[in-house]
């Protein structure tokens, strides 16, 4: 489904380039549970950003399918975006005027589907987060935990094949924190790719592949619980041991 | 207690600063209207002075009596200049003798056919005396002027306007020739000196001759005008009166005249030019007024975008007052510097204005540049009020958590 | 998105901010009232102005005696190139020519017994009630005699006859203008004043007496009305043609009223211009009020635009958003402003009735659209800086 080749991205930082991603290359398959860790400023962002086609590589190559991003214009790419593509962020990004409905509803409003459509589906997804009693609330009348599971249901809205979550419990209670992983876990076993950026320890280790960034690189990158050591890929030596 | 006032020149300068576009839009408003005021209302006092350099181009004080007399009031003087009795050549001389009248000059004026060899122009002509010069301030650029035998003596002479003058002769020697005025022929003696208009009448496409050939010219001794030059000492006034008490004794009692003095006319002309720029200034200082509500308007953002801020500084011992005296103290701050940029503005155009008309200056009224800070401040004043208010009501607890009340 | 939700978002996002919305509005709105007023009055002006004029119809062709531009006072000087009677019946007895008015004006007294007004006299011809559109209050106009030997007869101005007679009926009685006795045959309605001249202070006597109370040799001019079917450029050549056969050479001046009020209009044109002008400067600072509001809206709103990238909206989209608040913001301070014009040409109604300063469509339709425009051009900029973040950039600004 997503396949990266050799991406580079810099950053200009204070005067002086940052290389936020080295020559990143990766296979992402429909249906994966990935969680993507590492320390502050190693690009786990970076990389979420650059697979949902809000950012752009420098050099590399990226395909979504089978269509090459890297070519497509900006238009374009905000169409796959908003067909494919769900964003969960740590801060929510919920618009305070609106309220919760208004919030779901927006990329469909964004996408031009007509209303009645909107009214069903977004009322199918405020059930499948458990929301359906706050439809009408405006955000500074829900829990962060709501919060966030509303910014979940805008996410799957449009019914997209692949999920990114940034932190999403970053701002949370552990027990709301909880609800939230619960939802998403349960969107990944009805078929939908999710990638989970976070520094959470617990959270990372729910993923089924997990991938480890340092410096701009993919330092390492194994799947199952059972922490088998399969490293995939890198020329650099990777010393770091993963037994912390 | 209170902030120096350094002080808060400098954390409104921070301010400004860290929001440079929205400040520069600011200043460009107030700039917009501040030289609005001052451009316009410059443009009208323009006028005026332009008014007033005409009228005492003249360089001395003249009545005109006109024949006929309307008993309306506020209507305009009667100008159609035809009356069964005539002001007559006669009543001129008899205005000369009343004290304080330097010099009398009737006019005839007709239109007639003015021909040279096979070139001929219809112009208007003036009958009228060596004095028309002098009361008018005329001079020839060639030749002389009528001699004061053309007070009593048809002469069969001529003064040219300068367009005439080359309509007829071109670039070839015009003194001395005889031209041919209406039926008669007539000597050029003199051609006027280029001066171009005045109050109205170009006196380059004129011709003057005698009163009295005029007369026989145009086959009737009535006067169109007659011109009284006053002494700078006298009152018009009286001499006005005089004039009328002159000409009822000589018309069988009547006073069938109307005598315009330029004094009266120039007042007119200044009332009417003042109230125009009084009305110009005041539309443009409306922009002013949308100025300041914009500043209101950004200054009651400003506010909400700095409840932390205006939290911690109550936190830290500022008072309301000190609150209020910041937001008023920025408005204030703005809308001088947004007054002197509209003030360079307009004196810089002004500047190029006077160098490439230098015959029509530029000079805004003394009053221009105190009205439009007047207005700027007091908008600047009346419209920060509110924001400074609502600064000063915040509640320190709620504003640091960024909280609305 | 379909226009109906980007109109629901754009006056959700501006209610969200109603303060700052209304004083947007307000200012914007101040600016297209006075753009607007003030081009209603010129207009106004230039109207009751063109009405004067064409109030006598405007098949007129004016000759004044003299070949020559003098501000149309040529006629009232003296002249050596007459214009006669007999040129002016000549005239009357060209084809296409319905009525011609031989004029010549002065100033004399009036005097009935004891009482004497100085006032204007006109000279005319017995057509000048028809062509001047004058209407009797007593007794009727002056007969159509033949204009060489016209009898001493008088219509008096309304204004003259309260003056002289006072409630009396002044039909019959002679009235002394000059030297010579004049027999009043009617009495004129109130007409009021045209272009400054009251035109009830003025009796009309026959153009030949006329001539004779203030010695001229010339009328001072002639106005010709023409059938409608006629051009004014053909009767104006049939006119010239036929005037330079009877005086030798062209030693007049033909005016058509078509050339004097295309002069009018273009100087009263440049007035409208000139208002619109000076209110153009309150509109400018109020469109730099949009502006700056919509920049700070955008700074503001800088992680909502990321969102809606991050959501699939396209640069179009969130330019279309600002855009749109832009032309909101413009369009409804345009009608604001229309409505603060419309309660101020009330007042002026109500204590200026005689000046006709209406809205008329094309001024409304040219404020509405002007408004949208500016709106347009205040909110490029904002709404380019909007459309121009990255998503990311914009995502991150909190």
């Amino acid at each position: 489904m997503i396949k990266l080749q050799e991406i580079n991205k810099t950053y200009q930082v204070g005067g002086s380039p940052l290389r936020a991603l080295c020559d990143v290359s990766l296979q992402i398959a429909s249906g994966e549970y990935l969680s993507v860790m590492g320390p502050s400023g190693s690009g786990k962002s970076t990389l979420l950003n650059m697979i949902g086609l809000l950012d752009r590589p420098d050099s590399g190559r990226y395909w979504f399918d089978t269509v090459a991003t890297e070519e497509l214009s900006e238009e374009r790419r905000a169409r796959l975006r908003g067909e494919n593509i769900g964003f969960i962020f740590q801060q929510f990004h919920l618009i305070n005027r609106l309220s919760a409905f208004e919030n779901i509803e927006l990329p469909m409003m964004l996408a031009g589907h007509p209303l009645k459509q909107r009214r069903n589906t977004v009322a199918d997804v405020l059930a499948m987060v458990g929301l359906s009693a706050r439809a009408s609330h405006k955000p500074n009348q829900l829990s962060g935990g709501q919060l966030q599971r509303v910014a979940i249901a805008r996410a799957i809205v449009m019914r997209p094949r692949l999920l990114l979550a940034d932190e999403p419990t970053g701002n949370l209670d552990s027990h709301s924190g909880g609800e939230v992983v619960d939802v998403l876990e349960k969107l990944n076993q009805d078929g939908i790719t999710l990638i989970v950026v976070t520094h959470d320890q617990t959270l990372g280790d729910r993923a089924k592949r997990h991938i480890r960034m340092v410096d701009g690189r993919i330092h390492s990158d194994h799947s199952g619980d059972t922490r088998s050591q399969q490293r995939v890929e890198k020329r650099g030596k990777n010393s770091v041991d993963e037994t912390d | 207690m209170s902030m120096r006032l350094t002080d808060q020149f400098t954390f409104n300068r921070q301010l400004f600063l860290r929001h440079r576009v929205r400040t520069l839009l600011l200043l460009l408003a107030v700039a917009i209207g501040v030289a609005s005021v001052i451009l316009l209302t410059s443009l009208g006092e323009g006028a005026r002075g332009y008014v007033d350099r005409e009228f005492s181009a003249l360089g001395n004080r003249i009545l005109a009596v006109l024949p006929g007399r309307k008993e309306t009031t506020g209507g305009g003087p009667p100008i159609y200049g035809a009356v069964p009795r005539d002001l007559t050549l006669e009543d001129a001389n008899a205005l000369a003798t009343i004290p304080g009248v330097l010099a009398v000059a009737p006019i005839v004026a007709g239109t007639t056919t003015v021909a040279y060899s096979n070139r001929s122009r219809e112009v208007i002509t003036l009958g009228s005396t060596d004095a028309f010069f002098a009361v008018r301030q005329l001079d020839v650029g060639a030749g002389r002027v009528l001699s004061p035998r053309s007070r009593s003596e048809p002469l069969a002479v001529c003064v040219l306007g300068v367009k005439v003058k080359r309509e007829l002769f071109g670039s070839s020697r015009a003194l001395g020739e005889w031209v041919r005025v209406g039926d008669r022929r007539m000597r050029v003696i003199g051609v006027l000196e280029e001066r171009g208009e005045s109050l109205g009448l170009d006196m380059r496409d004129m011709l003057l001759i005698p009163v009295r050939t005029a007369e026989q010219l145009f086959d009737s001794p009535s006067l169109f005008r007659i011109l009284l030059d006053i002494a700078p000492s006298a009152d018009s006034d009286k001499i006005e009166q005089k004039i009328l008490t002159v000409i009822r004794k000589r018309h069988d009692g009547e006073e069938d005249v109307t005598v315009i003095s330029q004094d009266s006319m120039l007042a007119a002309f200044d009332s009417i030019l003042v109230t125009l720029t009084l009305a110009i200034a005041a539309i443009a200082s409306i922009s002013l007024l949308v100025a300041g509500i914009l500043i209101m308007n950004i200054s009651l953002i400003s506010v909400s975008q700095r409840r932390k801020e205006i939290g911690l500084l109550k936190a830290i011992g500022a008072s309301s007052r000190q609150i209020k005296q910041l937001f008023i103290g920025e408005s204030l701050l703005l809308m001088s510097m947004g007054s002197a940029a509209g003030i360079t503005f307009a004196f810089s155009l002004i500047l190029i204005f006077a160098r490439l008309w230098p015959s029509f200056p530029l000079q805004p009224p003394v009053w221009a540049v105190p009205a439009a800070l007047l207005v700027a401040f007091g908008t600047g004043l009346v419209f920060s009020i509110m924001p400074a208010k609502q600064a000063a009501a915040l509640d320190p607890v709620l504003a640091l958590r960024g909280l609305q009340p | 998105m379909n226009l109906r939700d980007s109109s629901g978002w754009i006056f959700r996002a501006l209610w969200m901010q109603r303060t700052r919305t209304l004083l947007t509005i307000i200012g914007f709105s101040i600016g297209i009232a006075a753009m607007v007023l003030l081009s209603a009055l010129g207009e106004g002006l230039r109207v009751f102005v063109l009405n004067e004029f064409t109030q006598f119809g405007s098949h007129i062709i004016a000759v004044n005696p003299g070949k020559t531009e003098t501000f149309g006072i040529g006629g009232l000087l003296n002249t050596t190139r007459p214009l006669s009677l007999s040129d002016a019946s000549a005239i009357g007895r060209l084809a296409n020519v319905e009525e011609v008015v031989p004029v010549v004006m002065g100033n004399a007294k009036v005097k009935f017994g004891q009482r004497a007004r100085y006032t204007d006299v006109a000279g005319v011809g017995g057509a000048a009630d028809k062509a001047w559109k004058l209407e009797l209050a007593q007794g009727r106009f002056l007969p159509a005699d033949d204009l060489q030997r016209a009898r001493a007869l008088v219509v008096l101005g309304s204004k003259v006859k309260d003056e002289l007679f006072a409630g009396l009926n002044p039909v019959g009685s002679f009235v002394r203008i000059g030297s010579e006795r004049f027999r009043v045959v009617g009495v004129a309605a109130p007409k009021g004043e045209f272009l400054g001249t009251d035109l009830d202070d003025m009796v009309f006597i026959p153009a030949g007496k006329g001539m004779q109370l203030f010695n001229r040799q010339s009328l001072m001019e002639i106005d010709i009305y023409f059938n409608p079917r006629a051009t004014s450029e053909a009767m104006a050549d049939k006119i010239r043609r036929f005037l330079i056969d009877r005086h030798g050479f062209e030693d007049f001046t033909l005016v058509t009223q078509d050339q004097v009020l295309a002069t009018m209009d273009n100087i009263l044109t440049i007035l409208t211009f000139a208002g619109a002008g000076l209110g153009a400067i309150s509109l400018l600072v109020g469109a730099v009020g949009i502006t700056t509001i919509l920049m700070i809206t955008v700074s503001e709103r800088t992680a909502e635009v990321g969102l809606l990238r991050a959501l699939g909206g396209t640069t179009n989209t969130v330019r279309t958003l600002f855009l749109g608040e832009a032309l909101v913001l413009g369009l409804i301070g345009g009608v604001c402003g229309i409505a603060l014009v419309a309660l101020f040409l009330l007042l002026i109604y109500l204590f200026v009735p005689d000046l006709p300063v209406a809205l008329s469509p094309t001024i409304v339709f040219g404020a509405l659209s002007l408004s949208m425009i500016i709106g347009l051009l205040a909110g490029g900029q904002p709404a380019a800086s909007a459309a121009k973040m990255t998503p990311i950039d914009a995502l991150r600004a909190e």
